[in-house]
């Protein structure tokens, strides 16, 4: 009889401690995500309204040169901020897994600007970046009088100021992923490859790397969703600007839908970005959950 | 094909010391084998040759060069690693490939190697899967592959059979035998099987506690024992030590058994040891369960066998003999005798001790008298 309750509580508290959690979930993430989709075929604009008016939301929003700009920053963004960011984490991986000295200390240093929000890391680098107090004053006081730095304010070069504070926050985060996958290889490998005659640049190339590929492409996942998902960090370091310069999918969706009163464009937006995130999700998804790991 | 001259080789990683002076000479084209218990650093050794571990201090030659301070791939080596260490990456065939690619061995010459070793090691079917879809002992002969593959100085072999089953096992120990005639390179083999020691090595080195015990042929370490270790290690059923007394009788001196509260002298031949010494005291009689069988009317008369009765407390047949064990001073003694020939449990049975090929210890050191 005891036992059969005691079971009975072990069944059913772990149900009832997630029940909350799940209800919230299941409301607020896939619930809105409906709601999201649902407005995007209306023509709300003010407030949200019920008349469905088929694709006509997407066909403006595709009309609408500011997405399209938006869009194609976000290629921009997107391909440099996860190359840069992954070329720079795994060549630090790699002189880290060298076994220097104070390992420990340095990778730490390089996660820090992880724990930091993407509202720090804007607001710091726009700093940083602005012509008059930052790297750019720096360097004339050192004498170097005709230096210019001057990209946030370059409408054609601020997309890059947001890859390199991206990338600053990002790669080291990159970095510690690669390490543990660069540790997580038998040595043995190594010293058979060095005894077959590679040298350790081939040991890289030929073996560690492409045998680190689940990692790479965990990497470029979690990478590719903060670049899609990239809103503070532009907010924080141009706002958007100069103009509509640094626009990105995400600050065109938030200013459509709460500041200029187009609900249904900036739905729309947002199930496109939606759209995106699956598109990259999935295959990784399905590949993973798929394929047995085996070693 | 290089002779290896290990140096006075010392080896500690930090305070741990695991070699301590490790000196071999191994000549042009020797086959060694490597044996001691786990944990007695022969991977290690291995690793210092091939140079993908730092000696401490001593130098290691090949050939005339001295390649202390060479870099691994500089020095020509190839090796079985214990863990088999394939590219995770890459299936057998590429893997097998990967060491002649380097080195930059022509496409055609490159599928004909792999070939011929995929044949040699039968494992033409796998040669396109990856290693993670292998099976222990199909892994371990690709990592033999790869070292076949290839012509080196030396081969260093790290148990290179030990998960094969049995039946493969004998046959990869005769290619292994058949490779070593026709290539005539110097191999330097580890494994714990004692069969593969006695058949396939030149010489056998036994190793304990970072130091070589005894470094000599097979019939060397098995007959000549350098201490009570090796010949405890070397030979399978392990030999049988046994306390007993030294006496000495007209001339000669002979060692004191006791068997069912019988008192039998075993005289022991002066070319096996000198106990003038002992008189009085003990030593450790050290004799193989081979030369304790049963009674063959021929040998009776013999001079250095002596037919004891023993009471027969476990009966383990093999096959081809049966091991009896008995009580002989109050220590267990394993005695080999013809299947037919033993008795049961319990019995009591009339057995040959032949002691020319019997050997003494000292009790407290260990050493050989
Ligand atoms: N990198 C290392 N750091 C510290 N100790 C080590 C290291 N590698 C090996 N050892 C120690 O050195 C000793 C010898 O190891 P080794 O691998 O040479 O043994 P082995 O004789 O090959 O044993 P087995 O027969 O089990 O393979 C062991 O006690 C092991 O713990
Ligand atoms: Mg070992």
């Amino acid at each position: 009889m005891l036992a059969s309750r005691k079971k009975g509580i072990d069944y059913w508290l772990p149900k009832l401690v997630v029940s909350p959690t799940l209800v919230i979930a299941l409301v607020f993430f896939y619930g809105f995500v409906l709601w999201t989709t649902f407005i995007s075929f209306t023509n709300s604009s003010f407030l949200p309204s019920y008349e469905l008016v088929g694709f006509d939301q997407y066909v403006r929003l595709f009309m609408n040169p500011r997405w399209l700009n938006a869009m194609w920053n976000l290629v921009v963004f997107g391909v440099l901020f996860i190359g840069i960011c992954m070329v720079v984490g795994l060549v630090m991986a790699i002189l880290l897994d060298q076994n220097i000295r104070a390992e420990g200390a340095i990778r730490t240093i390089y996660l820090y600007p992880m724990a930091l929000s993407f509202i720090v890391t804007g607001t710091v680098w726009k700093w940083l970046l602005n012509p008059t107090v930052g790297i750019e004053k720096f360097v004339i006081s050192l004498g170097w009088d005709s230096f210019v730095f001057d990209w946030i304010i370059d409408p054609d070069m601020a997309i890059y100021t947001v890859v390199i504070a991206g990338v600053w926050q990002a790669s080291g985060f990159v970095m510690a992923i690669f390490l543990a996958g660069l540790r997580g290889i038998d040595t043995s490998i190594i010293k058979a490859a060095q005894l077959d005659g590679a040298n350790l640049f081939a040991v890289y190339t030929r073996i560690i790397i492409p045998s680190m590929r689940p990692v790479f492409f965990s990497a470029f996942i979690m990478l590719a969703h903060i670049a899609i998902k990239s809103f503070d960090l532009v907010i924080a370091l141009t706002g958007g600007g100069p103009g509509n310069s640094t626009d990105v999918p995400a600050i065109f969706m938030y200013q459509f839908s709460f500041q200029r009163g187009q609900l249904g464009i900036g739905a729309a937006s947002a199930v496109i970005m939606l759209m995106t995130v699956l598109a990259i999700l999935v295959p990784y998804l399905y590949s993973e959950l798929r394929t047995p790991k085996n070693g | 094909m290089a002779e290896l001259k290990i140096d006075n080789v010392y080896k500690s990683f930090g305070e741990e010391h695991i070699l301590k002076g490790i000196s071999l000479d191994v000549t042009d084209g020797e086959f060694i084998i490597l044996v001691g218990p786990s944990g007695c650093g022969k991977s290690t050794l291995l690793n210092c040759i091939a140079g993908l571990e730092d000696v401490t201090t001593g130098d290691i030659l090949l050939g005339d060069t001295n390649v202390t301070y060479e870099a691994p791939k500089d020095r020509d080596i190839a090796m079985v690693f214990q863990s088999y260490a394939l590219y995770p990456n890459m299936n057998v065939r590429k893997n097998i490939a990967f060491g002649l690619e380097i080195r930059k061995m022509p496409k055609a010459e490159i599928a004909e190697e792999v070939a011929r070793v995929a044949k040699l090691l039968q494992i033409e079917p796998l040669l396109d899967r990856k290693p993670s879809q292998l099976s222990g002992g199909q892994r371990q002969r690709v990592a033999m592959g790869r070292a076949l593959a290839r012509r080196p100085k030396i081969y260093l072999f790290d148990e290179p059979l030990s998960n094969l089953d049995a039946k493969l096992r004998v046959e990869m120990r005769t290619e292994m035998k058949k490779l070593h005639q026709r290539l005539g390179t110097t191999i330097v083999y580890v494994t714990h099987d004692q069969i593969e020691a006695m058949t396939l090595a030149d010489r056998i080195a036994v190793m304990k506690g970072g130091i070589v015990q005894q470094f000599g042929t097979p019939q060397e370490v098995y007959d000549d024992p350098a201490n009570m270790f090796v010949a405890g290690f070397m030979g399978s059923p392990s030999m049988n030590f046994l306390r007993c007394e030294v006496t000495k009788q007209e001339k000669d001196y002979a060692v004191q058994i006791e068997s069912q509260g019988t008192i039998f002298q075993l005289p022991v031949d002066p070319k096996q040891a000198d106990l003038s010494s002992y008189v009085g005291k003990t030593v450790v009689l050290g004799i193989r369960p081979e030369q304790i069988t049963h009674v063959m009317p021929h040998l009776v008369a013999e001079q250095y066998i002596t037919q004891v009765p023993v009471k027969i407390e476990v009966t383990e047949p093999t096959g081809a003999d049966t091991l009896i064990l008995a009580r002989i001073n109050d220590q267990e003694c394993e005695c080999r005798v013809h299947p037919q020939e033993a008795g049961k449990v319990g019995e009591s049975m009339e057995l040959l001790f032949n002691m020319s090929k019997a050997v003494f210890f000292d009790e407290q050191t260990e050493a050989r008298l």
